[in-house]
């Protein structure tokens, strides 16, 4: 189990590796100029040169990067160029909200998610499994953000149960400030919910079939226990998976989402960065992105070792 | 033909998705030559009515024909991704046969590449390319196209892997074919209905994605109608003119369940044994 995960985290830092050189290309050779794009054409030629000595554009390509990893490593991202203040902090602050938001649209994705896929695989074929999968095609369909607008017309519109938007803070408005956060969650989770109720399905359906569980069953273990402790052990395997996967997705479907909800995080920073031309935020964003997708996998990966007794040395 | 035919009048699903992507299709279509109203007519007394017998589907914040914005917001969706998913397509599927082909170090190559990719959602190469290179429609058709590479380059060589283990390809090995041409002659042909579906169900989700990029402004700019920027506009307005916010998300809820319906139907007609990658 240690050589499974120290293979798979050797992996993923490999990954991390060629994606700061893939980020520091696209941001700061592609465009040939950085800070031309950050501050437009019609600059003077004084300002331009400026910003070149303060962010070090006019460093040689390797001692930029080299400057950039060393910099992340010790967690000195920089100053922002629009905000003025230093990147690691103004992340830090927007992820007080992204991150329970993640964390909060994964729990009840997987909550609901993973009875309604029991509940499908038992009912194989039936009408309610029709019902189930019918569903699921609608929520894969249907645009988180238009779901979110549409929560906002029916509960914040209408009946006027939760805010529109906005965000009152953890330390001014605890309680307020997870108000705030329901019905972003709420629409972070609609594709979420209907891929991993899908998965849970199928990976059901494919327990189901195990002679093990016929034995069970045979054997008059309750109907109940077959399901949610013969069966759904197993299946939460691929279920796990799946989630590791789409974890990044949340991560990014939170920047559609928080422009939704005006909500005050990382979202909404690489948003106004794109808006202000601020290229020191969004490449460090970028990879902290990437950090996180790979930490999530990782954490699978753990999980995975932890459910499944027999090591797996390739996956 | 005849046969795929009669199974699929029995299948509801795929039915229901045939009926929904023609409606897409069709509307863009007449939009090409009709609509109630010209799409930029600006009718600034006319701003933000309801629904009634002139505007079908009210107006907007600047008086113009939400149904004519809709109708031809539909070409701009098709447009973005069909041409996303043909680039994305082309490049996927070029580089799977050659993984396949070669095996050896040009797999394990393209393998960890496309894993590399895969650690950036989507949304985030749009983003680095859009903040690099400016938010147009271009620019968006380019961050879904790479999106789109990977996933065809990973079906492509799953799919050509199990036919190069077959009879009649190693049979045509042994007659001294090339890799090129068993390629382009057995293994491509027989692997289109796989690569069909997933174009089918990568179309979808290319929609969805360039609804999200114009609703955050990244995607096609004004005044070409696109539905993710109509939703974005509607937004501001949401406390005047609810039902605003209400159409272009059933339009793009449409189009992508009648693709998503049609995908799934044809994998069941084709190849029911077969296994779809579902990201996005």
């Amino acid at each position: 189990m240690i050589e499974f995960l120290s293979r798979r985290l050797a992996a993923a830092l490999v990954t991390l590796a060629l994606a700061t050189v893939v980020v520091f290309a696209v941001v700061e050779v592609l465009p040939g100029d950085p800070a031309l794009i950050m501050l437009g054409t019609d600059a003077r030629p004084d300002t331009l040169a400026a910003i070149r000595a303060q962010y070090g554009f006019d460093q040689p390509l390797l001692t930029r990067y080299l400057q950039w990893i060393g910099g992340l490593l010790t967690f000195d991202l920089g100053n922002s160029h629009a905000y003025g203040t230093s990147v690691g902090k103004l992340i830090g602050d927007r992820l007080q909200v992204t991150l329970p938001l993640g964390a909060l649209a994964l729990s009840w994705a997987l909550l609901v998610a993973i009875p309604l896929g029991v509940f499908a695989a038992w009912k194989h074929g039936g009408p309610g499994d029709w019902g189930v999968m019918g569903l699921t095609q609608i929520g894969i369909s249907i645009p988180n953000f238009w779901f979110g607008i549409v929560l906002v017309l029916l509960f914040a519109v209408t009946w006027q149960f939760f805010p529109a938007g906005g965000f009152p803070g953890w330390r001014q408005d605890t309680l307020g400030s997870v108000y705030a956060l329901i019905l972003p969650a709420l629409s972070l989770s609609l594709g979420e919910i209907a891929i991993l109720t899908r998965v849970t399905r199928s990976a059901m359906l494919d327990t189901l079939r195990e002679d093990y569980i016929r034995t069970a069953r045979a054997k008059g273990v309750p109907e109940r226990t077959v399901l949610f402790e013969h069966a759904l052990r197993n299946a939460l395997i691929p279920v796990m998976t799946v989630t590791g996967l789409i974890a990044g997705f949340l991560i990014a479907g939170a920047v559609i989402i928080e422009s939704v909800f005006r909500l005050p995080g990382v979202g909404q920073l690489v948003y106004d960065s794109i808006n202000n031309r601020d290229l020191i935020v969004i490449k460090n964003v970028v990879i902290l992105f990437t950090i996180l997708v790979l930490a999530v996998n990782l954490l699978v990966d753990l999980a995975y070792a932890l459910l499944d007794p027999r090591p797996r040395i390739s996956a | 033909m005849s046969a795929f035919l009669a199974r699929a009048r029995r299948h509801v699903g795929f039915q229901i998705g045939a009926v929904l992507l023609a409606l897409f299709v069709g509307t863009a279509l007449v939009s090409l030559v009709w609509t109630p109203h010209a799409v930029d007519d600006l009718q600034m007394r006319a701003k933000l009515l309801p629904s009634s017998a002139k505007y079908l589907l009210g107006t907007d914040h600047l008086g113009r024909d939400v149904l004519s914005r809709i109708m031809v917001g539909a070409q701009t969706s098709i447009a973005v991704g069909l041409i996303a998913v043909a680039l994305g397509m082309s490049a996927g599927v070029m580089l799977g046969a050659w993984a396949a082909a070669r095996g050896g170090w040009v797999d394990e190559a393209l393998s960890r590449t496309s894993d590399l990719i895969f650690a950036f959602p989507a949304v985030l190469i749009a983003i680095l390319i859009t903040s690099v290179l400016g938010a147009s429609a271009q620019n968006a058709i380019l961050a879904i196209a790479i999106f789109n590479v990977p996933v065809f380059a990973r079906v492509t060589r799953g799919a050509a892997l199990s036919m190069w283990g077959r009879d009649f390809v190693r049979a045509a090995t042994a007659m001294g074919q090339g890799p090129l041409g068993i390629t382009l002659r057995h293994v491509l042909p027989n692997i289109a209905s796989v690569l069909i579906v997933q174009a089918t169900i990568q179309f979808a989700v290319a929609i969805l994605a360039e609804a999200g990029l114009s609703y955050l402004g990244l995607g096609a700019q004004p005044p070409v109608p696109s539905w993710g920027r109509m939703l974005r506009d509607a937004q501001t307005y949401v406390f005047q003119a609810p039902e605003l916010a209400v159409w272009p998300g059933l339009a793009i809820a449409t189009a992508v369940l009648g693709l998503n319906m049609l995908g799934d139907g044809l994998r069941d007609l084709l190849d029911p044994r077969l296994r779809l990658l579902r990201v996005g």
